[in-house]
């Protein structure tokens, strides 16, 4: 952190390559929304515009597999970094789920309808944020999986009975739902509704969040910057 | 110049006389036909050998929709008797057009015809190419609602297949060639998919059975439940057709991609519990299995059922995956709402507390 920033009261939260990562996965995860949300509800006249817009349907599964075929490549290259870089694996420890979590998690819902008065002191990431990881990380996973298998539909069909790709379609279609919703309700809510970062936490432009918010949001990564006496 | 009078005045004389005889055609009555006609060993050896039935009588129109018109009516060519020459064929067009006062049907078929396959054909010098008589018949034009009318719904297939052979011997065993041959009613013959006089050839888009509209005419009877439940067959395999990868690729306007006739087949279509069905589950891997489809396709093509509803519970563990995922995410939509109205709450508690203190 620099000087500039710490008298301005600024702390890093995402640096450059998570920044870059995270708008590559904004970005894609809206392509393939719309292509395949596009196809799911091809009777709807918005989607018959879209499917247009793309070129026609066969355009549309092109797009659809570029960008696929982008989002595994970030993926992929998220994974190596999580796992093999410093800041990676320091990142990678503080998304790990423990009983904590699920302790702070039920003590919050406490705290939300009044049964007790103390609001849990989340650290780096609480447990909004790493429901919100664990949750994107598997869906894409699932997604992933059944969308190659409806890609390479002939071999599939070589290997798994019919029914078996009528599944990967049902889970395909409605995961992607799911995931597009969650991701709408709760991360759209948590990064730009809540009344604390509204209209917007700006750390994923510029990867910085005020020393105050820490404070108030994440108390124990803030004191934990302030022990290491970076703030 | 006395001469070129001359010329003259024989062309004015022989116009004369034309103008003459064509008022004199409706005077030429039966009787005057049938004095050779009617004699049942009138006929006329051809050249190649071959006898033409020249045979007529009084009764040759009876009963047909033409019972009240007289031979120069259609042959109206014939304008002396003995004729010299053979009379020409006879265009229908004479009286069958819009606006006609013949008291024919006002209707536009005729010039339908002439767009169709077969019309364009003639257009370009096809001899073997049908003309009106060829499929409705010469003397004996009946209504098509008669069952005797050559282009009845019971007997226009073996009209059809005077010229069309082999596809009427594989319709003939298909299963709507048989159903049409049992009488079922609904059963479809040729026209009933392919039009009657606006017949186009399959790859013309205007054709009724054009790749992207086959489901469309297949659907006027199968996405009928009033006519499938007659049969046990199930009237919702168009909606789930088009449900599919295949389907919504085939509304898009691929051309490519499988509609019904590319599994089912087109004049042989079969139950599936045939044998010989295209989509036998013996025959599935060969039907999936096309060079430009999927090559390679195994009997795992026919493991599950092919026009799957996930709406149905009949489908099984994909009805219940479906309805799985359907409430989960109602359940996570309700939950998170919940959830970030509880949120907001505590955050305007927590912001109170604050500022009090």
């Amino acid at each position: 952190m620099s000087k500039a920033d710490l008298a301005q009261g600024k702390v890093i939260r995402m640096s450059l390559l998570f920044r870059v990562q995270h708008l590559l996965l904004t970005v894609l995860l809206l392509v393939l929304a719309l292509t395949g949300f596009a196809l799911m509800y091809h009777e709807n006249a918005l989607a018959q515009a879209i499917i247009r817009f793309e070129g026609g349907v066969q355009n549309r599964g092109v797009v659809h597999r570029i960008a696929a075929v982008l989002l595994m490549a970030n993926m992929a290259y998220h994974i190596f970094y999580m796992l093999l870089s410093r800041e990676g694996r320091a990142e990678f420890r503080d998304f790990l789920v423990s009983r904590k979590d699920i302790d702070e998690f039920l003590q919050s819902l406490r705290y939300n309808v009044g049964m007790t008065s103390e609001y849990p002191r989340f650290g780096r990431y609480g447990f909004k944020e790493k429901f919100q990881y664990w949750g994107t990380s598997v869906g894409i996973l699932l997604i992933a999986f059944t969308g190659f298998m409806l890609w390479a539909e002939t071999f599939s069909m070589r290997v798994f009975p019919k029914f078996v790709l009528d599944l990967a379609l049902i889970i395909h279609g409605y995961q992607g739902l799911l995931g597009f919703l969650l991701l709408f309700l709760w991360h759209v809510y948590n990064v730009h509704f809540a009344p604390s970062v509204f209209p917007m936490n700006p750390s994923w432009i510029t990867g910085k969040v005020s020393a105050e918010w820490l404070r108030r949001e994440h108390p124990l990564e803030y004191e934990k910057l302030k022990g290491e006496g970076l703030l | 110049m006395r001469k070129s009078l001359m010329t003259a005045a024989v062309l004015l004389g022989v116009a004369l006389l034309a103008a003459f005889a064509s008022d004199g055609q409706a005077l030429i009555s039966l009787e005057k036909c049938t004095l050779c006609h009617g004699k049942p060993e009138f006929r006329k050896l051809l050249v190649n050998g071959a006898i033409r039935d020249v045979f007529v009588t009084g009764d040759s129109l009876k009963g047909s929709v033409h019972e009240k018109k007289v031979c120069t009516d259609c042959h109206f060519d014939v304008s002396e008797i003995p004729h010299r020459e053979r009379p020409k064929r006879v265009t229908c067009t004479h009286c069958h057009f819009k606006g006609n006062k013949e008291g024919a049907p006002q209707s536009d078929n005729v010039l339908a015809y002439f767009e169709s396959a077969h019309g364009k054909a003639i257009a370009a010098g096809n001899v073997k190419a049908p003309l009106c008589q060829d499929c409705h018949g010469d003397h004996q034009i009946l209504k098509v609602k008669n069952a005797g009318s050559k282009v009845s719904r019971g007997k226009v297939a073996e009209t059809c297949g005077r010229c069309h052979m082999e596809i009427y011997a594989r319709f003939k065993t298909s299963i709507h060639g048989v159903a049409l041959e049992k009488g079922i009613p609904e059963a479809p013959s040729c026209t009933g998919c392919h039009g009657e006089h606006r017949i186009y050839a399959h790859t013309d888009p205007k054709s009724t059975v054009y790749p992207t509209k086959v489901s469309e005419q297949c659907s006027k009877c199968h996405a009928s439940v009033a006519i499938m439940s007659k049969y046990g067959i199930e009237a919702e395999q168009v909606a789930t057709y088009k449900e599919s990868f295949h389907g919504v690729a085939n509304q898009f306007g691929s051309r490519t991609v499988a509609n019904c006739s590319s599994c089912h087949g087109v004049h042989d279509i079969r139950p599936p519990e045939d044998p010989l069905s295209m989509v036998n589950a013996r025959n599935i891997p060969a039907t999936c299995g096309k060079a430009s489809c999927h090559p390679g396709a195994t009997a795992n093509f026919a493991v599950g059922k092919i026009h799957v509803d996930p709406k149905k519970k009949e489908a099984g563990i994909i009805y219940w995956t479906a309805t799985f995922f359907k409430y989960l995410t109602i359940g996570t939509m309700l939950a998170l709402i919940v959830h970030i109205f509880l949120d907001m709450y505590g955050r305007t508690r927590r912001l109170r507390g604050e500022q009090g203190r």
